[in-house]
Formats: C-alpha cells, structure tokens, sequence
C-alpha cells in the first residue's frame, strides 16, 4: 500500500496528465457522436453575448452594402406597385385592400378599381448550402407568420426558389440552384416575350439553362429573363437571369438551350420575400375543375 | 507589472486575437493558424507542472467552448503543457536559465533557443489538434501537409507577437 502511494506520488504529474487528456477525448467523442450539443454550445452564455457585440460591429461596416441594396429595392417596389394588383371589371361588394386610379383631368372620375393580389413578406436567411446537387435555403419564418409550402421567394435582386416545407417558425427554401426536373420555373425573355423553363444544371450557382425557346427568338447577350407570371407562384417580371449565351443543343430540335447568369447572386443571400399570391387558390381551383371537365 | 496580471492579460488578450482575427481570416484549406497556445509557452520557468497541465486546459476549454469543437484544442492544450518542462530541459543550459526574467522569451532564452522552443510545441500541438479534427478520415497526406503549412505560419505569428511585446532588453 505504501508502494502503491509511493509511486502515485512519483507518477503525480503523468497522471494528472492522463486523466486530463481522457477528460478532453470523451468531451471530443461526446461531440462528435451528439452534433447538436455544438449548437448549444454556440448559444453559451459568454460566447454567445460576445459574439452578439461582435455581430453589431461586423453589421456596422456591411450598412453600407445593405443600405445600397434597400435603395435599389425601394425603386423596384415604386416600379412595381402597379403590377402588383390585378384589375376587376365587375364591381360587386366592398373590397377592403384596393387601390383605385382617378383620371387627372377636372372631371376626377374612377378610371379602375384594383383588388390586391400578391403580398410579400421579408425573411432573414439563416442557413444557405450551393455545393450540393440539391440547395435547400432556412429562413426564419414560419407558418406563425402566415409562410405556407408552395410560395415563391425572391431576392432584392431576381428569383431565389419556392418554400417546400414549413414549422413553426422556420421555412426551407427549396433553392433555384437544384438539379432536378421537377424544379424549373417558367420564364420569359423580356424584350421578344417568348416562353421557356429554367433549369440549373448542377454545376455552378452563377449560371442556369433556359430551354424551350424557339430559335426564331430574336435575342442579345445581356438581355434579362423574367418570371412569365403563369405559374401563380411569382407576380410577373421579376428578373430570373441576363442572356450570356447559346449552349449546344439538339439540331433537330427547334428550340435551343440558352445560358444564363442568375439574377440572384446566392454566394451572399442575407434576406429574401417571401411571395403570398392571394388569389392562387382561385386560380388553381378553376384551373383544376376545367380539367375535369375536359376529361 | 506582476507576472500574474502579466499572464491574465495575455491569456485574454491571445484568446480574443485567436477568436475575433485568426479565426474570420480563411487564408487557405490547409492554413489555418493558432496564436493562443504562446500563452502556454510563455507562463513562467518555476510554475509547478500540476498548475501547468490545469492551465493549458483551462485554455484550450476557454477557446473550446468559442470553436463549438469541444475537448479538441483542451486536449492539445493539455499535452503541450505536459510535454513543456521536458523541452526546456533539453533546450536549457548546464545551470539552467538566466532568472533575472522568469518567464520564456526570446531575451530570456536566446532568439534560436526559443524559436526552437516554440516549434516543437507548436508542430506537437497542431498534429494533436489536426489528427482529432479529421478524426476519422483517413488521409494521411493532407493531415501532415495541414499540419505542417499551418505550423509555420502559426510560428510566424508568434515570432510576430514575440517582436512586439519582447523588443525592449
């Protein structure tokens, strides 16, 4: 016994040293076979009210950046004030949200009566992936705040991807950036207003492929694709990506794929719209109930 | 100033260079470089190695809990910390060193003494550190590449740091 005691003292020092290491290797394995215990981690309370004052600072200097792109967004929004209501001819009951346009001469008469149909609501991006064959974005908004599967989203600056599922108060995204053919958006060229669907080929987040668009189409390299406004997911004319060029494609077909640059820059996605269109449900159930019919 | 004060300093000090600088600066896939163990290099000749070993894994905990890899770096901390004394064994002199500064530096040891020093426990940390990141994926080379490119500049960083603070005689 007094051996043992003996040599514990000797070896003091290499067993405290052991017993530390084993202290710091089950921490290791502990986080490495729970990953969710690093998420608390993250909101400890030192570390996280750190990170906080340094997260003012860092915002501080992006003001500059965010400002620019609230501008820019302004002037889109005074654009498309007008696009974002749809004209009635028939005037029955009262509608609560609309917008009436008097002519300007003296005579001052109701020239229409627009009820709202598209309501867009800001979401801040908490987690974004570009690298995976499909993107899947997390926002921070959720069915408390009226998100519901199957809305559009959009970025200040062009298309982002349509929610697909929704909690409490976070939605996913299921992103532009998704190589699958289930995932196109239908799509417009501006200036000629031929139709086509875009789709992302998988390889880099900046570029997309319209197809569909026949080779008659008169088009520039720059030229900006649009939302066609079809799909009842995204109002029309909000830009999806700017013409680069022609990609090689079928020669029998008579439309030929086109490359396009991304409106939508998703390197840096801090916050997007999420897109209610009001009247989707009407539309979709006319739609449905002719089939129907056909059939 | 007390060398306890001097040592509580720099333990913050490294530790928030470590975490608001070197960690938002992505130089490289295999660059990545550590600042915060100087802060066990540099605690004092005569500290009893009990002491040594708690404090290297109070700070490999403290930079831990801001990395979310908990037990990763305390377990580097902790094995340069024991590994310590017996560098300096090797490194020192026949009467050991000068006392008038009681704490490692390049004064104190000599410029090739300390960058000496320091390398063996910085490259002994970062292979500590690399080998439990990548636990589990086998890929020898890229680890020894990791460990070795981000070892020197750690290295440069502290002979940097070394040069600021240590310049006056």
């Amino acid at each position: 016994m007094r051996n043992l005691i003996i040599f514990l003292r000797r070896y003091f020092n290499f067993f405290l040293f052991l017993l530390l290491e084993v202290i710091c290797i089950v921490l290791v394995f502990q986080n490495n076979s729970f990953q969710r215990t690093a998420y608390i981690n993250s909101a400890n309370n030192i570390s996280g009210k750190l990170y906080d004052k340094y997260n003012n600072v860092q915002y501080y200097f992006h003001l500059k950046a965010t400002n620019d792109s609230l501008v820019a967004e302004n002037t889109r929004l005074h654009n498309a004030i007008a696009t974002s209501f749809d004209s009635i001819t028939t005037n029955n009951g009262v509608k609560t949200d609309t917008i009436r346009k008097y002519s300007d001469d003296s005579t001052h008469k109701v020239i229409s009566t627009e009820i709202r149909k598209y309501n867009y609501a800001a979401a801040k991006v908490v987690n974004n992936s570009l690298n995976k064959p499909m993107n899947y974005i997390t926002i921070h908004r959720g069915s408390k705040q009226g998100i519901r599967p199957n809305m559009g989203v959009i970025s200040s600056s062009g298309v982002v991807g349509v929610v697909r599922s929704v909690s409490d108060n976070y939605a996913v995204i299921l992103s532009l950036l998704s190589k699958s053919n289930s995932v196109s958006i239908s799509a417009r060229l501006q200036n000629g207003k031929e139709m086509g669907s875009v789709h992302w080929d998988g390889d880099d987040p900046e570029y997309a492929t319209l197809r569909d668009i026949p080779k008659s189409a008169v088009m520039h390299k720059g030229d900006t694709v649009v939302t066609s406004g079809f799909s009842a997911l995204f109002p029309e004319n909000i830009p999806i990506g700017y013409i680069v060029g022609y990609l090689q494609g079928d020669k029998s077909s008579t439309s030929r794929p086109i490359k396009l640059k991304l409106a939508t820059n998703f390197y840096n996605l801090q916050y997007v719209y999420v897109i209610e269109n009001l009247l989707k449900d009407e539309q979709q159930s006319l739609e449905d109930s002719t089939y129907k019919l056909i059939k | 100033m007390s060398i306890l004060l001097r040592n509580i300093i720099r333990f913050v000090l490294l530790l928030l260079i470590q975490v608001f600088v070197l960690n938002e600066i992505l130089l490289h896939q295999l660059v990545s470089p550590y600042i915060y163990m100087l802060f066990i290099l540099a605690l004092p000749f005569n500290l009893p190695r009990p002491a040594l070993l708690l404090l290297g894994l109070l700070m490999g905990l403290s930079l831990d809990m801001f990395m979310n890899t908990m037990g990763m770096h305390a377990a580097a901390c902790v094995f340069i910390a024991y590994l310590r004394p017996f560098i300096i064994n090797v490194l020192s002199p026949q009467g050991g060193f000068e006392t008038t500064q009681k704490t490692p530096s390049m004064t104190s040891m000599g410029v090739s003494q300390f960058l000496i020093y320091a390398a063996i426990l910085v490259f002994l940390h970062h292979a500590v550190y690399f080998t439990l990141e990548v636990f589990g994926f086998a890929n020898p080379l890229y680890l020894l590449l990791k460990i070795i490119l981000s070892s020197a500049a750690s290295l440069f960083l502290i002979i940097l740091y070394e040069m600021l603070f240590f310049s006056r005689k």
